[in-house]
């Protein structure tokens, strides 16, 4: 069974996404609150947003050739940058 | 409830980090491993649910707590890191399972690495938000 999508397109996005969703929101709070009025809470915003993301680039790419190393990179730059931008954020905030 | 969703959530991340060693170690192909790569991807996503009714309705008298005591980065970096971290593993899951299904076996373990690091680091920062409460 060949299987319709490429998650190396969504992983990328939806992480990269997720990153700028989280910076945006806490430096900018229109944002915030935006994400609070459609869906309630800013943190099911984000994770609305990011699973559509997630499976529609992988869906839509599907027949794209695209690196695993591109994907790699994005979900690690994405879990240093959302820990390193906290860290930063409560020192310069503190 | 709360002690329910509580419990839901840590034995649902427990499982995924089970599943995520097993695949790791396993030598050679087989359908065990396919079986628990899409396991460990549904049982991944559905770990959002008690996760996020956990932070919506209980975590925010825990939140108010954190940030009248002694250790206010338990919540604004720890916590928060941890809310959205907690959103990745799911997908990094699902390209982890693909990866398996896609007979990509040995590729697939560097991804549930990935998986299992940060179940492990999700589950200390809940510690430490935890112990921030009481600080």
């Amino acid at each position: 069974m060949k299987l319709k999508f490429n998650f190396f397109a969504g992983v990328t996005a939806s992480s990269l996404l997720l990153t700028l969703m989280v910076i945006v929101a806490e430096l900018y709070a229109p944002f915030k609150d935006i994400l609070k009025a459609v869906f309630g809470h800013h943190w099911i915003g984000k994770v609305v947003i990011m699973a559509i993301v997630f499976f529609a680039v992988s869906y839509l790419y599907r027949d794209k050739k695209f690196s695993e190393k591109n994907a790699w990179y994005s979900a690690i730059i994405s879990v240093s940058v959302i820990l390193l931008f906290y860290i930063v954020n409560y020192m310069v905030s503190a | 409830m709360r002690d329910e969703l509580l419990y839901a959530h840590i034995l649902l991340a427990l499982a995924v980090a089970v599943i995520a060693v097993i695949i790791i170690r396993q030598k050679n192909k087989s359908p065990l491993t396919k079986n628990l790569s899409i396991l460990g991807a549904v049982v991944s996503w559905i770990s959002v649910l008690p996760a996020g009714l956990l932070y919506l309705n209980f975590y925010p008298a825990t939140k108010t707590l954190i940030l009248s005591n002694a250790w206010p980065w338990a919540h604004e970096v720890i916590m928060e890191t941890k809310e959205h971290w907690g959103l990745l593993v799911p997908v990094f899951a699902t390209v982890a399972a693909w990866l398996v299904l896609t007979g990509k076996e040995k590729e697939s373990k560097k991804w549930w690495t990935l998986v299992l690091v940060m179940v492990v680091l999700i589950g200390i920062f809940g510690r430490l938000v935890k112990l921030g409460a009481l600080a």
